[in-house]
């Protein structure tokens, strides 16, 4: 015998014909249900809406699996858990493709071409691998169970803030059985992986191909030794083998037979989701077709097939859960759960043969697996979820969807009914006449010019907040002194302009924002410009992402970066560097949604003003809770806000001077929660435009003639 | 059944308005207009009884205006009402509140509702009569200022509540068809989003002229009329000084303005 030949894994040998054709008809069955189980749940996906996805379909395969294989999404805001589950998944991914491999020859490449490859250094150095890789599984799911049994990290408490103790659905230990059963089975696989290798290496003790290059599979020749000294024989080890060889291979099937029908699934949808994800999900909704007779989500086949797999991608990581801003002032809502009642409902509904009547979403029922009024109506639609997910779940769109047919219901607060007429009527949310649009500006020394009527190189457009409410008017006259200033041809839209809408459209009612994006898109055809510019970050997002939709695409951009710019080029000037200690505050809307993070931060940088962060920066900002409408809904009284939430963060920081934003609906929210958290003295909250003037506009004093 | 829902559109002052030409109104481009808000309940009433009832119930709207009516029948439309008449003729133009009862009473007598709701009045011109002067035509009962009503169709008369001056409630129980004028808060009116709105758009709006209605001319405008406006205006807003200086110096500019004012009514 060829001695390359002879060292090789040892399969079936000792096995009866009957025993090997047992397991062989437990794998098909295995593997029949498995996909049984895809075509249950490919067949629920294509149970919703169509959807047509926008790129091709091999550079979406390619930015999922490097996202993947990095680990990237996974290790954001918590790389202990990345790292862990880098363990897992390649150590799964090795075994996984190892077990393969000896399919691919045993039953595939030998018994039709005769082709052996299976053997010789190929085989040792693929059992050091083999053995490595069931390490780094091990030490995986070690770490996640230390993580889940003695971390107790409240983003893994299932217990949910929109349902009471005692409800059916309140804290699901179903899923805390079905998180420890999936750790524990991989980790039963990959212990008894070793100890048959142990085995059946005692049992061979005997074969020199086998137990002279026992040390390429260390774990198993660690173990072997360790038997021996505990008195095992070759008889014995005999035994073990031929009775684990039958528990890990059983145990390892049922695995593969779960695979669609549990969290294990999250394998495919997870990766699948990645592959689908839509990377402006949040700042461009999607538009609600001509032909459509009701807006929103009225049962779950409304959602696409996109959405629905996205509730299945869910792997209740709990990152949204920690991320929500409403969530943290203790509103009942909690994206996590938005997504897994969906997915329990979707489940219950669609995975059966036929789709029952009741696929009807009931947002007055709290039975499990239905989302609330009072849950939708929470959302602030800041984004914060969409951006942390690992795997590309998209919660803002889907509660917007179901926030339409609230929407189309009248099911909302009545003074959101008031502002949405009011808008309707009036153009604008503080039902003022059109005319006094542009009235903050008659305060000035020098004409707004009005582009309905001359052209401009900049076109403002102002927005509702920034036109309307008194202290941000003015925010706007500062903003227009400097403009004027550095010499920047700039005009206004006066009477044409209405409310930009993002969050008419955030709050669900899509036929007016339609009629408002339509009016705007209209007057900004009429004018003439080469760009626009906006001081509120909602009308930007919109403008920006969402007009083109409705055929207005512009150069347009938020009034932080014109600014720096102006200052690069010299035309503004810092006359009295400001040394004040700041904290700057991203609003979503320029931030999360549109990355506009650095200019603001290079504009404190060129005001000398010493920039403290505060933890929530960036990406993780924390929504001061006035978006998606809910600058219009009082928030319930005696709860904490999330501007009030916000503030006392930035109150932590030792010698706070100035709090920062760069939003009108910031410097509404904050300078009430500044006062509400008996906060007022400590510290001030300032438009960046006012520090901006304030750092531009003492001059230095002229020099003295000799 | 049918209830018929008697609507109209408001006008509202513009920020910076100017009186007419001829002084008699408000310059029409200073004006926003909109659904009346008593008719917003009015409507919801009879849209909640159509809905909460067993048989069959059309809600129809009816309003006399010229076409740009037809933006506030068509919220009527959206928020459920089932169909809508518009009644326009040139010689309707300046009608009083009793010329239009007239029209709309004739409206009825071709609809034949059961019931008739009103608002209790409309918020531009407060006349608070319409509703009850088309009770006054079509001879049928009625009530005004109703703040609660229960009424089942088919039913030969409706139970309801009016608030009266302290507080204090009457139930009052009235033989159909009747009209009702409908007071604020009587329930909470829905919202029509403006999708519903748009779709509202297919659902047909009738417009009848005065030969629908076996009316002339001379029935409406100002010949039909009972009163008429005769002159819109902004009165003077009264003046304050604070006269300062010694007793004899304020004497002295007292008496001044006595002399000032005197002259002006002179």
């Amino acid at each position: 015998m060829d001695r390359t030949d002879a060292v090789t894994r040892i399969l079936f040998e000792e096995f009866g014909i009957t025993e090997v054709r047992l397991f062989y008809l437990l794998g098909y069955a295995a593997i029949a249900i498995f996909f049984y189980g895809v075509y249950v749940q490919i067949r629920k996906y294509r149970r919703g809406a169509a959807l047509r996805l926008e790129g091709g379909l091999r550079s979406r395969f390619g930015a999922m699996l490097a996202a993947v294989l990095k680990g990237r999404t996974v290790d954001r805001r918590d790389p202990a858990a990345g790292g862990a589950h880098r363990l897992i998944l390649y150590g799964f991914a090795l075994l996984f493709a190892g077990t393969a491999t000896i399919t691919l020859q045993y039953d595939i490449l030998e018994p039709l071409f005769g082709i052996r490859f299976w053997q010789g250094e190929f085989y040792l150095v693929f059992s050091l691998i083999m053995d490595v890789a069931g390490v780094a599984l091990i030490a995986g799911l070690m770490f996640m169970m230390y993580r889940r049994g003695w971390m107790k990290l409240p983003k893994l408490d299932y217990a949910r803030p929109d349902r009471a103790p005692g409800d059916p659905d309140f804290n699901r230990p179903q899923y805390r059985r079905e998180d420890w059963a999936f750790l524990w089975i991989l980790l039963i696989i990959g212990c008894t992986g070793y100890v048959l290798e142990a085995a059946r290496l005692v049992w061979l003790a005997g074969r020199p191909e086998v137990w002279e290059t026992r040390w390429w599979s260390p774990v198993g020749a660690f173990l072997a030794q360790l038997l021996i000294a505990f008195g095992l024989t070759e008889h014995g080890g005999a035994l073990l083998r031929h009775g684990l060889w039958w528990f890990h291979g059983l145990i390892a099937l049922v695995l593969i037979a779960l695979i669609p029908y549990t969290k294990v699934k999250h394998i495919f949808t997870s990766a699948a989701s990645l592959m689908v994800r839509d990377p402006r999900a949040a700042q461009r909704l999607p538009r609600v077709p001509e032909s459509q007779a009701e807006a929103g989500a009225a049962k779950i086949t409304d959602f696409n097939w996109k959405q629905l797999l996205n509730l299945d991608a869910c792997t209740k990581c709990g990152r949204c859960h920690e991320a929500c801003p409403a969530r943290a002032v203790g509103a009942p809502l909690s994206p996590r759960d938005v997504i897994l009642s969906l997915r329990e409902f979707a489940r219950a509904t669609l995975e059966s043969g036929e789709v029952p009547e009741a696929a009807e979403l009931d947002v007055h029922g709290k039975a499990p697996g239905q989302v609330a009024m009072e849950t939708l109506w929470s959302c602030r639609t800041c984004m914060a979820c969409v951006e942390i997910c690992p795997v590309a779940v998209e919660h803002v769109p889907i509660i917007v969807q179901m926030r339409r047919k609230l929407v189309e219901e009248g099911d909302m607060d009545p003074l959101l009914t008031k502002t949405l007429q009011t808008i309707h009527k009036t153009g604008n949310s503080f039902g003022e006449s059109k005319r006094k649009r542009g009235a903050w500006s008659k305060a000035l020394p020098f004409a707004v010019k009005d582009a309905r009527k001359e052209p401009v190189d900049v076109l403002w457009f102002v927005g509702d907040y920034a036109s309307f409410d008194p202290r941000n008017q003015k925010v706007s006259q500062l903003f227009a002194s400097l403009l004027y200033e550095a010499g920047v041809d700039f005009g206004i839209l006066y009477d044409a302009e209405s409310n930009a809408g993002n969050d008419v459209r955030r709050v669900g009612e899509e036929g007016l924002y339609e009629v408002l994006a339509a009016s705007n898109v209209d007057a900004l055809s009429k004018a003439s410009f080469k760009s626009v510019v906006t001081t509120d970050p909602h009308s930007f997002n919109t403008i920006r992402n969402e007009y083109p939709d409705f055929g207005g695409s512009y150069t347009i951009e938020h009034y932080t970066t014109l600014l720096e710019r102006l200052f690069v080029q010299g035309r503004l000037m810092v006359t009295k560097p400001l040394k004040y200690r700041v904290t700057f505050h991203d609003p979503c809307h320029l931030g999360r949604f549109n990355q506009g993070y650095d200019a603001p931060r290079e504009l404190l940088a060129l005001l000398g003003c010493e920039l403290i962060e505060m933890g929530r920066c960036r990406a993780n900002s924390f929504c001061c809770g006035a978006g998606g409408g809910r600058i219009w809904v009082p928030d319930p009284v005696g709860a904490e806000k999330p501007a009030q939430n916000r503030i006392k963060e930035a109150a932590a920081i030792p010698g706070l001077e100035v709090y920062v934003v760069s939003c009108p609906k910031d410097l509404t929210m904050f300078e009430d929660a500044l006062k509400t958290t008996g906060n007022e003295g400590k510290f001030v909250v300032k438009e960046l435009i006012e520090l901006i003037r304030e750092a531009t506009l003492a001059r230095l004093p002229e020099p003295v003639p000799a | 059944m049918k209830i018929l829902v008697a609507v109209k559109q408001v006008a509202a002052l513009d920020e910076d308005f100017e009186i007419r030409g001829d002084g008699r109104d408000v310059e029409p481009d200073c004006l926003i207009r909109d659904l009346n808000e008593w008719d917003d309940f009015s409507l919801e009433e009879a849209v909640k009884i159509k809905e909460a009832a067993a048989e069959p119930v059309e809600v129809v709207a009816v309003s006399v205006g010229p076409e740009e009516v037809d933006e506030s029948l068509r919220k009527c439309l959206a928020k459920g009402a089932d169909r809508a008449l518009r009644v326009w003729d040139a010689a309707i133009a300046g009608s009083d509140s009793i010329a239009i009862a007239r029209v709309l009473a004739a409206a009825a007598r071709r609809e034949a509702p059961g019931l008739l709701f009103a608002g209790v009045q409309s918020s531009d011109q407060s006349f608070a009569a319409t509703g009850i002067a088309i009770a006054a035509f079509l001879g049928w009962p009625h009530a005004a200022v109703v703040s609660q009503l229960a009424y089942s169709p088919g039913a030969a008369s409706a139970v309801f509540r009016r608030e009266l001056e302290g507080g204090v409630l009457q139930a009052v129980e009235i033989r159909v068809p009747a009209v009702l004028t409908i007071q604020l808060g009587i329930n909470t009116p829905r919202y029509a989003s403006l999708r519903s709105i748009k779709q509202a758009a297919a659902k047909p709006i009738d417009v009848w002229s005065l030969a629908d209605l076996q009316l002339s001319a001379a029935d409406v405008g100002e010949a039909g009329s009972s009163s008429r406006v005769r002159r819109m205006y902004v009165p003077d807003k009264g003046r304050a000084e604070l006269i300062e200086g010694d007793a004899a110096r304020q004497a002295a500019r007292l008496a001044d303005i006595i002399r000032e004012f005197k002259g002006a009514a002179a």
